[in-house]
C-alpha cells in the first residue's frame, strides 16, 4: 500500500536502477578494452610498411615470418620452454605453500597469508629488482658462496636464463598459491577425515582425496602462471640480457623500435591463442567428474 | 601356534613404529621446504631493504656503517621524486574512479542480475583475464587514430586494471549485507538509489575503502601499462626505475624501492585490519 503515487521522474529513476550500475562498466570495456584489442588483434592480418604503420591489404604473410622464420620461431619455442618450467616450479613450491596455509589453524595464518601476498603488492619492478641485488657479482648469494669456499670468484648468474627463471618463479608464486588455497578450503574436510576412518593413512589420504580435488585451482593457477610468464618483459629483459630472449621483449621492440605494428601485433595474437587454448583445457578439466 | 602371533605381532608393532618414523620424517622434510619457500619469497626483499642503507655501492656491509646516503640522494635526484609524486597522482586517480565504478559494477551484478550473476562476475574479470601488454598495447594504437590525450589514455588503462580487483573485493563485503535490510527501507519508501546510497554504502565501507587502497596498490606497482602509455613528462616509478636498471645498478634503486615496500606493507596491514587480506583478495 502506497501512500502517493510514485511520481514519472521516480519511477524512470527506478527503471533505469541497473542499466545505470551496470552502464559505466560496460561501456568502459566496450570501447577501451574489447573493441582497441579487437582492432590491435586485427592489425596482425595487414601489411607492414616503414612509411604508414600499415597497409589495408590482408595477408598472412606476419603468421607465416612468425612460425616458419628461424629467429622467431627459436623465440617462441624458448618463451614456451621457460613458461612451462616456471609453472612446474611454481606448482611445486606453491601447493606446498598452499597446503601448509590451509593445514596451519592458528592466528599465525593471517600473518604468514601476509607475507605470501605481500611480495605479490610491492609489483614486478621491486622483486625484479631484488634478484638483480641478490645475483650481481657483488651480491649477496657470491659473497655467501666465496664465504664458505665453493668459488674463488664471483660467479656470473645475471644475464642468464637461470636467473630469469628464478625470479620469475618468485614473482609468480603468490598467483599459484591463492587458487590452489581456495581449492583446498572449498572442499568438504569429513571426506579426507572419511578416507582416514577408512583406513587411508594421510599420505594416502592425501594424494587420493586432497590433491584429486584440488585440480581446478592447480590448473587455474597453472593457466593464470603460464601467460603472466609468456608475457613477462621486465624481468626477461633486466635479468636475461641479451642471452634470454622470449616473445615479451620481441613485442617491445617490434612495437617501439621498429615500429613494425603487424609483427608485433601477430606475436601478441600468439599469445592470446596461447591464453584461450589454456583456459578451453581448463574449462573441459574441471567440468568432468572426478 | 603361539609363537607364530607372537611374531606376527612383533613384525606389526615394528611396521608401526617405521611408518610412524617415515610419517614424522615426512612432516620435517615438508616443514624445511616450507621455511625455505618463505627464505625465497622474502629474502629479494629485505635485501632490497638492507642495501638501501649501505654506505656504498655493495650490498654487504657491516651494520655500525649503515647509512643514509642513498635516502639523500634519492631526494636530492629531480627524475625520481617526480616520477615518485606522478605515480602517487595517477594511483590516487585511478583509485577514486575504479572505486566508484568498482562499487556501482559490484551493486549491480550481485544485486540486480539474477541468474546471470555469476556470468556478470566473469564478465567484470575480463581486464584480468587479458595479458596486461595487451590492454597497453592496444590503447596505445588508439591513440594513433582518436583525439585524446596520452594522459587520458594512462588513466584508463591503470582504471582497467585496478576494476577486476574493486569489483571482485566490494561484492564480496556487499554479499555479507542482507539483501533484507533494503527490502525493508524500500517497504518504507525509499527508492532503490536511496537505499543503495543510505543503508548499503555505509556497511560497506570498510570494504570499499579496502578495495580502494588495493587499486592504489595496483596501480602504482604496474609496468606494463605505462610502458607504452607514458609520454617524457609523464614517467611513472616503476618505468623511470626500469629505465634506469637497464643501465646501471645503484642503491638509490633500493632506497626508492624500500619507501615504496615499506608504503604497500602499511597499507597491506590495514587493510588487514579493515576487512582482512583474504576478504579484500577474494581467497
Amino acid at each position: 500500500m502506497r501512500a502517493a503515487q510514485p511520481s514519472v521522474a521516480s519511477r524512470i529513476a527506478e527503471r533505469a536502477f541497473a542499466p545505470a550500475l551496470l552502464g559505466p562498466v560496460t561501456l568502459l570495456y566496450l570501447a577501451f578494452l574489447i573493441a582497441p584489442i579487437g582492432y590491435f588483434l586485427a592489425v596482425s592480418l595487414l601489411k607492414y610498411s616503414a612509411s604508414a604503420m600499415y597497409l589495408p591489404s590482408v595477408t598472412l604473410e606476419n603468421y607465416r615470418r612468425l612460425l616458419f622464420d628461424g629467429y622467431y620461431r627459436q623465440i617462441i619455442y624458448n618463451t614456451l620452454r621457460m613458461a612451462a618450467v616456471v609453472t612446474v616450479l611454481s606448482l611445486v613450491g606453491g601447493y606446498a605453500l598452499a597446503y601448509f596455509l590451509f593445514r596451519m589453524k592458528s592466528r599465525w595464518r593471517s600473518i604468514l597469508m601476509f607475507l605470501v601476498i605481500a611480495p605479490l603488492m610491492t609489483g614486478v619492478i621491486v622483486r625484479t629488482y631484488g634478484w638483480i641485488v641478490l645475483l650481481g657479482s657483488d651480491g649477496l648469494i657470491n659473497w655467501l658462496l666465496q664465504l664458505i669456499g665453493l668459488t674463488s670468484g664471483p660467479v656470473q648468474m645475471l644475464d642468464t636464463e637461470g636467473a630469469v627463471i628464478v625470479a620469475l618463479v618468485h614473482i609468480m608464486l603468490p598467483y599459484m598459491v591463492f587458487p590452489i588455497f581456495s581449492s583446498l578450503v572449498s572442499q568438504d574436510p569429513h571426506l579426507a577425515q572419511a578416507a582416514g576412518t577408512l583406513g587411508a593413512g594421510s599420505t594416502r589420504s592425501f594424494f587420493e582425496v586432497t590433491l584429486p580435488l584440488s585440480r581446478s585451482g592447480m590448473v587455474m593457477g597453472s593457466a593464470l602462471v603460464f601467460t603472466l610468464t609468456a608475457g613477462s618483459i621486465v624481468t626477461p629483459s633486466l635479468l636475461g640480457g641479451k642471452n634470454v630472449t622470449m616473445i615479451g621483449p620481441l613485442i617491445y621492440q617490434l612495437i617501439l623500435s621498429t615500429f613494425n605494428w603487424p609483427l608485433g601485433a601477430a606475436v601478441a595474437a600468439l599469445l592470446v591463442l596461447c591464453q584461450l587454448l589454456l583456459i578451453l583445457f581448463y574449462f573441459r578439466k574441471t567440468r568432468r567428474g572426478y | 601356534m603361539a609363537t607364530d602371533s607372537i611374531a606376527l605381532g612383533a613384525l606389526a608393532t615394528r611396521n608401526v613404529e617405521l611408518r610412524q618414523k617415515a610419517a614424522s620424517a615426512r612432516r620435517w622434510v615438508f616443514s624445511i621446504g616450507i621455511v625455505l619457500l618463505y627464505v625465497f619469497l622474502l629474502l629479494p626483499i629485505l635485501v632490497v631493504v638492507v642495501s638501501s642503507f649501505s654506505p656504498d655501492q655493495s650490498n654487504t656491509y657491516a651494520l655500525s656503517q649503515a647509512s643514509l646516503r642513498w635516502y639523500r640522494e634519492f631526494v636530492a635526484s629531480d627524475d625520481f621524486v617526480n616520477a615518485f609524486k606522478f605515480s602517487l597522482e595517477l594511483a590516487a586517480v585511478a583509485a577514486v574512479v575504479a572505486t566508484a565504478i568498482g562499487f556501482v559494477t559490484a551493486y549491480g551484478v550481485t544485486r540486480c542480475l539474477g541468474a546471470w550473476r555469476e556470468t556478470g562476475q566473469a564478465l567484470s574479470m575480463l581486464p584480468m583475464m587479458v595479458p596486461h601488454i595487451l590492454i597497453s598495447l592496444s590503447l596505445l594504437l588508439l591513440l594513433t587514430f582518436l583525439p585524446i590525450p596520452e594522459l587520458a589514455a594512462l588513466v584508463i588503462g591503470h582504471v582497467l586494471i585496478c576494476l577486476p580487483f574493486t569489483i571482485s573485493g566490494i561484492a564480496a563485503s556487499l554479499e555479507g549485507i542482507e539483501p533484507d535490510l533494503e527490502r525493508a527501507a524500500w517497504t518504507m519508501g525509499a527508492s532503490r538509489w536511496c537505499a543503495m546510497r543510505e543503508i548499503v554504502l555505509p556497511m560497506a565501507a570498510p570494504g570499499v575503502l579496502s578495495a580502494a587502497i588495493f587499486a592504489f596498490v595496483v596501480s602504482f606497482g604496474d609496468v606494463y601499462i605505462a610502458m607504452f602509455l607514458s609520454g617524457p613528462d609523464m614517467t611513472t616509478l616503476p618505468i623511470q626505475i626500469y629505465s634506469y636498471v637497464q643501465w646501471q645498478s645503484s642503491p638509490v634503486i633500493a632506497a626508492i624501492t624500500t619507501v615504496q615496500i615499506v608504503m604497500i606493507v602499511l597499507f597491506g596491514l590495514f587493510i588487514e585490519r579493515l576487512v582482512g587480506l583474504r576478504a579484500a583478495m577474494r581467497i
